[in-house]
Parts: C-alpha cells; sequence; structure tokens
C-alpha cells in the first residue's frame, strides 16, 4: 500500500516540493541576510545608535518575516485542501475506490498506510520550514522579544507541527464526509482558518491562569508601549486639563504574551492619572521622546498593570498547542479509518 | 458445496427509492451466471452487495459462505470488474500489475504478464491511453490474476463497440478455463450473455423475476397456442407468464415443471429471448398495475 500511495502521491508531492524549495531557498538567503545586520549593527551597539539600529532592523525585516510566517502558518491549510481532502474524494470522483476496494486489502488497511504517508511527508515538509523560519528570525525574535506573540507563536518550532496534522485530517474527514473534492477543500480551509483565529485569540491566552503586574513608567518602560495617548473628557477643548487622563496601549514585554491590550496609567493610590502640572511639564515639550518623558515621569510614581504570559512559559505553550492539534488531528484520523469500512 | 451466492429477503433503499427488494437467491458453484435486466433495474446494486462495495438495508447476503468484504481472506476470493471499468488513467498498465501483486497475496504473475503479452499491450502505456476494450482487457486481468474463486463483471460490455465486446467475451471464457472459477456478468442485453451463461437471473424493477440453469429454464418453458377460450382451463401446474389474445387466437407463454399434457395441442418449446422478453412484460404490467396474467382470465386482455 506504501508503494501504491507513493505512486499515486509522487507527481504531486514532486511539484509542491519544487515550489517548496525556492521557498527554503528564499529562508536561507533572508536568514543570512538578517544574522548579517545583526552581527554587523546589533551586537556590540552602544546608546541611542543601538536604539537606531532596533528600530532599522524592525523596519527592514518586519514585513518580510510577518509574510514569511503567514505563509507558513498557511502550509498546513494547503496541506489539508491539496493532500487531504482529494485522498479518497480523487478515488470517489474517479471511481477507481471499486477497483482498490476489491483487491485483497480492506478499506482500513488502504486507507491507514495511505494516510499515514502523507502525514509523514507533511510533518517533515512542516518541521523543516518551521526550523528554516525558527533559524532564520531568531536574531530579529530575540532582539525584538516577540517569539510569544500571535503570528510568530505558531509559525515557529514545534507548533506548526500539530497544525499540519490536524489540517490534513480535517482534509480527509471532510473528503469523507462529502464524497467531493471541492467542497471538502473549501470546508477544509474554512475550517482550519477558524482554528487559527480561535486558538490565539480565544484559547492561547487562558491555558493557564495569566499573570498580572504593575509596570512602573520610567525611561525604560514608556519606550516600549505601542501608543501613549492623553484622553480628554466628552467636551473638552483639547487643552490640558486637570481632567486628561494617560492610557498606554500594546505594551511589550521581552518574550512574553502580553493580553492587556490597553490600560489606564495610575497614580501610586491607584486613582487615573491626570495631567496636572507636574505631569504636563514632562510632556509639554513636543519634541520630547518617550524616554525623555518616561524619565521625567519617574519622579511622580506612576504606573499601569499589565496581564500576560510569562516568557517562562513559551515552552509549555509550545508543547500544549502541538499536543492539542496532534489530539485533535489523531480523534479525525480515527474517526475515519472508523467510517471508512461503512461508507456505502 | 457452498454456494458462490446466496441471498434471502436481499434489499437496499436509497432514502426512498428501492433499489433492490425481497431478493432470493441460491447459486450453486461452478457457472457463469448471466445477470439481466433493464437499466435501473438493480443489477448493479446486486453486484455491488455482492463484493461488498453496498452495504444492504435488509435481508442477508453471504458470497462463497461469507459476509462480502469483511476480511482480506473474502477480499481475496471475489474479484471485481465495477462498471466503466475504472483504473489510474496516470498510472501504467505495469504500474497496474505491480499494485495487483503488492495487494493481493495469490497474484498470478505468470497469468497477468502473459495476458498482457498476449493483448499485444505495452506494458508503459499508461492506463488513461487506453481504448475501452483495452481498458476493459486489464480490468479483467487485474480481476484474474488475483485468482478469485468468484469473478463478478458488472455491464462489461455496455461500453465496448461489437469487435470489442467479441474479442472481451472471448478472452473471457479463456479465463474461466484457464483459472477454473464461478463467473457473474450483468448486461441490460440478454445477446451479450447468451452465448457464454448456462446461469441464467432476471432482474426488473428491483425484484428477481427469474433465477435458474438455462437448460432448466428452457426445458420448463413453451408456447402454447391455441383457439380462443381453447386455453382458459390450464391444469394447476401450468403458470401462466404472459397471454397474448386476438379475436380468434390466444398465444400463452408457461412455465411448468410437469409435462404439457397430450390434451394442449400446439406446445413448443422457446429460446431464451423470448422467455425473458416475457418475464419483462410480466414485469412491467404488473408495475403498471395491470392484472396479473397468471389467472388466464378473458380479462386478460392484452394491451397491445
Amino acid at each position: 500500500m506504501i508503494w501504491l500511495t507513493w505512486r499515486q502521491f509522487r507527481a504531486q508531492a514532486l511539484i509542491t516540493l519544487s515550489v517548496l524549495a525556492v521557498f527554503a531557498l528564499y529562508l536561507i538567503l533572508l536568514g543570512l541576510s538578517i544574522r548579517d545586520f545583526h552581527s554587523s549593527q546589533i551586537v556590540g551597539c552602544q546608546g541611542s545608535a543601538c536604539e537606531a539600529a532596533t528600530r532599522r532592523f524592525e523596519s527592514d525585516y518586519k514585513t518580510q518575516l510577518t509574510l514569511v510566517s503567514s505563509l507558513l502558518i498557511g502550509i498546513p491549510a494547503i496541506i489539508g485542501a491539496f493532500w487531504g481532502a482529494p485522498l479518497i474524494t480523487r478515488e470517489l470522483e474517479a471511481g477507481t475506490h471499486r477497483l482498490v476496494w476489491n483487491q485483497s486489502i480492506t478499506r482500513v488497511r488502504w486507507l491507514a498506510p495511505k494516510a499515514a504517508v502523507i502525514a509523514a511527508t507533511s510533518l517533515v515538509v512542516t518541521g523543516l520550514f518551521s526550523l528554516l523560519l525558527t533559524w532564520a528570525a531568531s536574531p530579529y525574535d530575540q532582539v525584538m522579544g516577540s517569539r510569544f506573540t500571535k503570528l510568530i507563536f505558531d509559525s515557529r518550532n514545534l507548533a506548526p507541527l500539530g497544525y499540519a496534522l490536524f489540517g490534513l485530517a480535517l482534509g480527509v474527514t471532510f473528503g469523507l464526509l462529502l464524497r467531493r473534492t471541492l467542497p471538502a477543500m473549501a470546508l477544509t480551509l474554512v475550517v482550519f482558518a477558524v482554528a487559527q483565529i480561535v486558538m490565539p485569540y480565544v484559547v492561547r491566552p487562558h491555558l493557564v491562569p495569566p499573570r498580572t503586574t504593575s509596570v512602573a513608567v520610567n525611561a525604560l518602560s514608556l519606550p516600549r508601549v505601542g501608543s501613549f495617548l492623553l484622553e480628554s473628557p466628552p467636551g473638552a477643548t483639547g487643552e490640558l486639563t486637570n481632567s486628561t487622563t494617560l492610557r498606554v496601549e500594546d505594551y511589550a514585554m521581552p518574550g512574553a504574551l502580553v493580553l492587556t491590550s490597553g490600560s489606564k496609567i495610575l497614580t501610586a493610590a491607584g486613582k487615573p492619572a491626570v495631567t496636572n502640572k507636574q505631569v504636563s511639564a514632562c510632556l509639554e515639550p513636543a519634541q520630547a521622546t518617550l524616554s525623555e518623558s518616561g524619565a521625567c515621569l519617574a519622579k511622580q510614581h506612576l504606573h499601569f498593570d499589565v496581564t500576560y504570559q510569562p516568557a517562562s512559559r513559551y515552552w509549555t505553550f509550545q508543547w500544549f498547542e502541538t499536543a492539542v492539534f496532534t489530539v485533535l488531528g489523531s480523534l479525525l484520523f480515527g474517526f475515519c479509518l472508523w467510517r471508512i469500512p461503512r461508507l456505502a | 458445496m457452498t454456494p458462490v451466492l446466496q441471498t434471502e429477503g436481499l434489499g437496499k433503499r436509497y432514502g426512498r427509492h428501492t433499489a433492490l427488494a425481497d431478493c432470493t437467491l441460491n447459486i450453486p458453484p461452478g457457472r457463469i451466471v448471466g445477470l439481466v435486466g433493464p437499466n435501473g433495474a438493480g443489477k448493479s446494486t446486486l453486484l455491488g452487495l455482492t463484493c461488498g462495495l453496498i452495504a444492504p438495508t435488509t435481508g442477508t447476503i453471504k458470497v462463497l459462505g461469507n459476509k462480502p468484504a469483511a476480511s482480506a481472506a473474502q477480499l481475496a476470493k471475489v474479484g471485481f470488474v465495477a462498471q466503466d471499468t475504472p483504473v489510474y488513467t496516470n498510472l501504467s498498465i505495469a504500474d497496474h500489475l505491480q499494485m495487483g501483486a503488492r495487494l493481493n497475496p495469490g497474484w498470478d504473475h505468470e497469468l497477468a504478464n502473459g495476458r498482457i503479452r498476449q493483448l499485444g499491450l505495452d506494458p508503459h502505456h499508461k492506463a488513461g491511453q487506453l481504448s475501452g476494450g483495452q481498458r476493459a482487457q486489464l480490468a479483467l486481468t487485474i480481476a484474474a490474476a488475483k485468482r478469485p474463486q468468484l469473478l463478478i463483471f458488472d455491464e462489461p460490455v455496455a461500453a465496448l463497440d461489437p469487435l470489442a465486446r467479441r474479442a472481451f467475451l472471448q478472452n473471457l471464457m479463456e479465463v474461466v478455463v484457464e483459472i477454473n472459477t464461478s463467473i457473474i456478468l450483468s448486461s441490460h442485453l440478454l445477446s451479450d450473455l447468451e452465448r457464454v451463461a448456462d446461469y441464467l437471473v432476471l432482474l426488473a424493477g428491483g425484484r428477481v423475476q427469474l433465477a435458474g440453469e438455462v437448460d432448466e429454464l428452457l426445458a420448463t418453458h413453451y408456447r402454447l397456442t391455441g383457439a380462443r377460450g381453447e386455453l382458459d382451463s390450464l391444469p394447476d401446474e401450468i403458470e401462466v407468464v404472459t397471454a397474448e389474445h386476438t379475436p380468434r387466437q390466444s398465444t400463452l407463454l408457461v412455465h411448468t415443471n410437469v409435462p404439457v399434457p397430450h390434451t394442449i395441442s400446439g406446445a413448443e418449446h422457446i429460446d431464451l429471448e423470448d422467455m425473458v422478453l416475457a418475464y419483462m412484460t410480466q414485469a412491467s404490467n404488473h408495475a403498471a398495475g395491470l392484472p396479473d396474467q397468471r389467472v388466464p382470465a378473458k380479462a386478460s386482455e392484452s394491451n397491445r
């Protein structure tokens, strides 16, 4: 059966692999270029030159890496739709199931090796790309402290393996249930996309109870916020008054998964901080950088609260997510093996 | 000897459509069974049930004494060539033989390679490029080389031109001699099977209308011709299949296991084609709600 599977799958696999080879080459070049930038401009940099270099590092590679990461997240979906869904439907549509199911081999013994060969190929392909991308992006991920964030988390290390198995199993299952290739492909893509949204937004943040910490506003913390906002009450004139409050959004903690999207800046007493004279003074010079403002505000003992999953939990989460999708995928394969002899 | 096919009240429904109903058969081994019936009669359903591609909704079926497709051993005993003889279009003939060899423990290399050679086929040819006749021959070779005890063909010649049809049937007969197996062949045309079958099953409207050894069927069916009214009262052993009446004459097609009494003159044997036609007429009259013509009454005036 392994021979037949490979014989049927060969042309398809070779086409896919040749496309992927180009992608792999690109990843290698990207990795070398990132390493080059990192060793020449980031390693051993000093003070403000360092900040500038980090900014350039981000602007040079962020888009490329985001695209490549999305592509890697897409590979399991493509595997599911193009290798998984047609696995059974192609036979049903061509009528060849009537040929192969009448050889001296039960349907379970027909499907199991077929699915296993393709699952193994998928795992090797996905694993290889995950390895390449993890390698290529590692200096960047390290400098930005972003490996726990959405999109990056599920396109590095182990997580893609779970997704690959799950995507393939979805494809095979929908093929078996719908019996037609195109609807099965479409449904596979849709359900996989839903899983890819539900997992990072709904499930992952709450796998383990998150921690909450209070971050002091100072020269170190303020540059790490995505945006620093002044909020005036409705009907205000736009002048800084005693009723204008302060807010930070998208605070980044190196290596951690931050769950709070935005929070009010509070005083030491826990009241919302307002732009009183001392605070206004720190914000007044329009050209002040966030680290200068931060240094000035440090004397006011202000803070904001952040809920997060600490960086130390990264591998727990990687293993957990891989396990969840491996189990889901295995259950689907199990269902297919149970169902296939009953197909009539 | 275990019957090759034994069914009891076998039926298959697809939703509200009944494809096969109340099918009871007991076919002894060593026969070449012709399964005849119009399109949509349930032939493919019966054959699908026999090889285990389809599961029954009601009744039981045993093929060579076992449930169809229940195990690899059972699958090895039954060869099946499906309608339109499906093959993998992008695999070569050699690939197909390789597949057969790998998936069937009893694979007969000599038979497989010998047949392909004899047919003059190039093993490197892709199966998708073969003509309908060649594809049917390839499918026959694959099914035969696993050396089954029962070989089933679903409409093997329906898509073939007369020449390919003859070549296929000839090849089939050679295979039967070579591997000594029971055969079930289906067709909507009796003429395809008449020359090869020695057992006949007639399906119409999803029901078995007639089943038996061809010789026996021929020996027990007669056409009776007599003056109108002369044949109205027949002995109980004589079963009327169809009756046609003209104002002056009646023609009955009857089945009887006993010799026709001497009092009835003009009894003659009929050929298989007339017999099949008669049973199909009976089935369609039955389906149309016309009176059953087994009751010889004046009311059963034929509507033709």
